[in-house]
């Protein structure tokens, strides 16, 4: 997963991580020691690279005048059309699990340029046909501000894409040795796909070599639990 | 606050209220501030008139300006001057501050810059104890009224330096 993401960051761009994200953190400092070399890493709270001096204000703020070209979210549920929940499942006053709630979420996914979804899982539980509270809508009418949204998600299957025409999530690869039945059957909706489902190219061994050394070091700054347990030995 | 219209927090907060932006005509939310009658704030330094050196990464001052009435717990209290020629951290004036208790550990299991580390066994411990009010007591006795005071407290956390 951290190797897809890498590949969406872009040179020159400015890319930040928010908290909980170690999968992102990783995908992002993999690009910027590889293809991304001058893009502005903002990983929340890492010493190395947090540019701020006013708390998550001013990382709010900064994210709210449109500097970021892209940032990284995931919700209790997504549905198909990239809406997120965050607050509750189930019956709103009655839920069977209450989430952490928004936070910046439903600023940042209409104000980052292009934002990225990730789960750990993939299961028919998280992704649904429509989300039982709407935490942040995955595309507004015209009338509302909002100059960005949903790009991608990454999944431990597979890549879906985000078609800002049909405003629908639509399948884009599976990865080695997945099969679209395989994600379909874990997806609670049904999926859009092309004919041909393209494989995500696995990581490459410099990419690896990368994440276990220079990146798991930088990691672990921040995630010491997740440096020392989730990048596997060669 | 740009976002959120056509969210469900239209529904679930009447307090907050979509309007026009009277410059450019786009629909954007407003979100009424928050007052805290009261917020407590854990600074890395303090001064006898109450003048805080903060952590830069949290929102303390944002916190601490937004509330009516703040208690600050400090690490050290340190001079004036010394306090001024800190080079790192956010500051804010005493005029904010209503109480200032020294409590060395104060950030106890979190962690507080240049002094300790995150207590990562302390924290998985609160986080399965947290997960019932019975085991919840249990966590409470071990860590709070089973011990003396909070030089006992500390000692028990491994900053028994930080007491002396």
């Amino acid at each position: 997963m951290a190797a897809v993401i890498a590949r969406e960051v872009r040179d020159r761009e400015t890319v930040a991580v928010g908290t909980l994200s170690p999968i992102p953190a990783a995908g992002v400092l993999l690009a910027s020691r590889r293809h991304a070399p001058r893009a502005t890493v903002i990983i929340i709270n890492h010493d190395d690279h947090w540019p701020f001096h006013d708390g998550s204000k001013e990382f709010y703020d900064f994210a709210q005048r449109g500097k970021l070209d892209l940032f990284f979210l995931s919700g209790g549920q997504i549905d198909q059309f990239g809406n997120l929940n965050l607050i509750t499942i189930g019956e709103h006053d009655h839920p069977w699990i209450r989430l952490p709630g928004g936070a910046g979420s439903a600023m940042l996914y209409y104000l980052v340029r292009r934002v990225i979804l990730f789960r750990t899982d993939h299961t028919p539980r998280t992704f649904v046909e429509r989300v039982d509270c709407l935490t942040s809508p995955g595309s507004s009418p015209p009338r509302v501000f909002r100059p960005g949204g949903p790009w991608k998600v990454v999944t431990p299957l597979a890549v879906l894409a985000f078609n800002r025409e049909s405003r629908r999530l639509e399948l884009e690869s599976v990865h080695p040795g997945i099969s679209v039945t395989q994600v379909q059957s874990a997806t609670g909706f049904s999926l859009l796909a092309p004919r041909e489902v393209p494989t995500t190219p696995p990581p490459t061994e410099e990419d690896l070599a990368i994440l276990r050394g220079p990146v798991r070091e930088s990691v672990a700054k921040l995630y010491p639990i997740f440096a020392r347990t989730a990048f596997l030995a060669a | 606050m740009p976002g959120h219209v056509g969210s469900d927090y239209e529904t679930l907060r009447p307090e907050f209220k979509v309007i026009p932006d009277p410059y450019s005509g786009k629909d954007v939310l407003l979100v009424p501030a928050i007052v805290p009658d009261v917020s407590f704030i854990h600074a890395l330094q303090a001064d006898a008139e109450g003048n805080l050196r903060l952590e830069e990464k949290e929102d303390d001052v944002l916190l601490a300006r937004a509330s009516r009435v703040v208690v600050a717990s400090a690490e050290e209290i340190v001079d004036a001057d010394t306090l001024r020629r800190a080079p790192y951290g956010l500051r804010l004036s005493g005029i904010y501050v209503a109480a200032l208790v020294h409590v060395p550990g104060g950030a106890h299991p979190t962690a507080c810059r240049g002094r300790y580390g995150i207590d990562e066994a302390h924290i998985t411990e609160y986080l399965e104890l947290a997960k019932s009010d019975d085991t919840f007591r249990t966590y409470l006795q071990r860590h709070v009224f089973d011990l003396k005071d909070h030089t006992a407290y500390l000692a028990e956390a491994g900053l028994g330096a930080l007491a002396a």
